[in-house]
């Protein structure tokens, strides 16, 4: 047995071993832990249908109290048997925070979330995605936690929200030739300098009324997906000031989100997104979205459809999520089926197809798969 | 003399009541201007197999519209998911509801209105059963008052006046010395009996009528959800900043 695997085991049983003692109580310190042990694996449905992917992980998540203040920890254990760069331990979210029914601060690694859109990426910007299995894991695993501190001051029908990240996170590609979703190799890439004027900024501006939700958000950051620039890769600077609207109207909750990204020579880039949640009753759900942008740089068209359905008093949920390239022509589709088996054990199955001639899913027109995942959760 | 025609007057008071100022008894019922409870759903299948939900929840009133926030606790998949709403007493006013999920770290605006039918999480209650129904969504006729479990009941029938409802009637047998609905027969479009709701257990608690467990049948699926209430807590004294989208998404 490795090294790797006897740390892998002993990391799980202590981590089982301690959510089996929570939560207590004492003296008004209060914990908490949860989490699960997941194992996934993929086949290529087509030639030379090979392993896509093949893991096991453990994720714990503690949480510790005191009055006013207290801590958030998130981890993985990975155990991963194609790429075993891939395998070992992972912080996710480390953060500390300190509350009252007024303001809320928190600081540390944390991911933060924006916007209203679902899978896409208007206004929500300031945690980046991790591409290591593009878009063919969960979506909360995609998300890449960044190193900020986070200031909120709540009243009752809205919030203010301002976020600093002293240095900033970008997009994660894979360029590993062994992991089926590389995007190939890269040159070398030049970050922005480790220095107090590369810092991202902004704040958010949230409004929840009876009848409607609006956010305003004004950020400066940095294009997080990288950028060809002769012999390397590297990032620039954008302003952007956008917004967010949610509207229920009967069975439906009309979704908008709105963004102007401004380059330092002054070029805009406008980003808009329209959704539509239909809840028609009987456990159905369904959601589209189309996201445009527009003026300088590249165009892109993108749409999603999510419709799932449960069953059997909620044990068995089936669902599909498609993002359809619009401009090129390509489908990534994810359909699955998730029972859960008892309280603590889902099991899940699913079909990943790809369909493209051009555009984003041109690289991994090959790589549909079908996947099997087994979660015990705690 | 007085005192028996003041008695005689209550009588015929009691007497004149219709369906709709029984079931009003009941939903205005008093029940403190703020509320908290913690909550175990048991949901049985028909071969016996179990699966159970815990939940945590505080509502305040602010006139007649209510402030709810809920959180589940167990099992771990859905531990910390949370639920706001804000309920209007007024006609045809939608509630405004949203729903956090802890793994996207993302609140949602969800549909006021499409899921009041709809069970809940996979129990045999729907939102409508766990409280969110208006009075006057049903027509109510009381049909008689007979004895349920050695207590004297109203047994009031209740007619959808949406054709769409899932039920065709319900028939409610409501305690008399505590105006709650104790035994409820639910109906099909076919109208077929298609759940029974059983008041288990009924208490006194900081001088409020509290149910303290309960069931639901599906008698057609053999399907059962029992909850029990832990706890209650009324007229605590709860920051208003509790019923906001910042604290459902700051979690318990």
């Amino acid at each position: 047995m490795t090294n790797f695997f006897k740390s892998f085991l002993l990391g799980a049983a202590a981590l089982l071993g301690t959510a089996v003692a929570a939560p207590a109580q004492d003296g008004g310190l209060t914990y908490s832990v949860k989490g699960f042990v997941d194992t996934y694996h993929a086949i290529r449905t087509e030639s030379p249908v090979d392993w896509m992917a093949s893991r096991t992980r453990v994720r714990g998540e503690f949480k510790l109290d005191y009055r006013n203040c207290g801590a958030f920890v998130s981890a993985n254990l990975v155990y991963n048997a194609l790429l075993k760069d891939l395998s070992g331990f992972q912080l996710r979210e480390a953060y500390a925070y300190w509350e009252n029914p007024h303001w809320d601060i928190r600081f540390g690694k944390q991911i933060i979330t924006w916007g209203v859109a679902d899978g896409l990426r208007v206004t929500d910007l300031i945690s980046p995605m991790d591409y290591t299995e593009f878009l063919a894991q969960d979506y909360d695993d995609i998300r890449i936690p960044v190193g900020a501190l986070r200031v909120r001051y709540i009243h009752d029908s809205w919030n203010l929200e301002a976020v600093a990240v002293p240095v900033a996170e970008f997009f994660k590609l894979p360029t590993d030739p062994a992991n089926p979703w590389s995007v190939g190799t890269l040159p070398p890439e030049v970050k922005p300098e480790r220095l107090p004027k590369n810092m991202e900024y902004g704040a958010r501006f949230c409004c929840f009324l009876g009848g409607v939700d609006f956010s305003l958000i004004a950020l400066r950051t940095w294009s997080k997906m990288p950028e060809w620039l002769g012999d390397h890769i590297s990032y620039h600077r954008l302003t952007v000031v956008g917004g967010d609207v949610s509207i229920p109207l009967g069975n439906f909750v009309i979704r908008g989100e709105l963004a102007d990204n401004m380059d330092d020579h002054g070029n805009h880039q406008g980003n808009a997104l329209a959704g539509l949640d239909w809840y028609p009753g009987g456990d159905w759900n369904v959601s589209a979205q189309y996201n445009q942008t527009f003026g300088a740089g590249e165009k892109s068209s993108l749409a999603t459809l999510r419709i799932s359905k449960a069953l059997l008093n909620n044990s068995l949920t089936l669902s599909t999520f498609a993002y359809v390239d619009v401009k090129d022509g390509g489908i990534f589709n994810r359909l699955s089926a998730d029972w859960a088996a008892t309280d603590q054990i889902h099991a899940m199955v699913g079909y990943d197809f790809f369909y493209a001639h051009g555009g984003m899913f041109t690289r991994y027109a090959h790589n549909s798969e079908v996947w099997v995942k087994l979660k015990y959760c705690f | 003399m007085f005192l028996l025609a003041a008695l005689l007057l209550a009588a015929l008071q009691v007497d004149a009541q219709t369906g709709r100022d029984i079931v009003l008894r009941v939903k205005n019922r008093p029940d403190g201007e703020t509320r908290y409870a913690e909550m175990q759903l048991t949901l049985t299948k028909k071969n016996g197999n179990q699966r159970n939900r815990k939940m945590i929840s505080w509502a305040m009133d602010e006139g007649k519209d209510t402030k709810k926030i809920m959180f589940f606790t167990y099992p771990g998949d859905v531990k910390g998911t949370g639920f706001l709403t804000w309920d209007y007493d007024q006609a045809g006013k939608e509630d405004d509801k949203w729903l956090y999920l802890p793994a996207m770290k993302k609140t949602r605006r969800i549909s006021g209105s499409s899921s009041k039918t709809d069970y809940f999480m996979g129990t045999d209650f729907t939102y409508d059963d766990m409280g969110g129904r208006s009075v006057d969504e049903d027509t109510h006729t009381l049909l008689c008052e007979e004895e349920k479990g050695g207590h004297k009941c109203w047994v009031v029938e209740s007619v959808p006046k949406d054709s769409h409802e899932i039920y065709s009637k319900k028939v409610s047998w409501i305690r008399q010395d505590c105006d709650t609905a104790v035994y409820v027969e639910f109906y099909d479009k076919l109208n077929k009996l298609h759940r029974v709701m059983t008041v288990q257990d009924i208490q006194k608690i900081d001088g409020f009528w509290t149910v303290m467990k309960m069931e639901m049948t599906n008698v057609q699926s053999g399907h059962s959800t029992q909850i029990t209430v832990t706890g209650p807590k009324y007229d605590i004294a709860v920051d208003k900043s509790l019923f906001t989208v910042a604290k459902l998404e700051k979690g318990l």
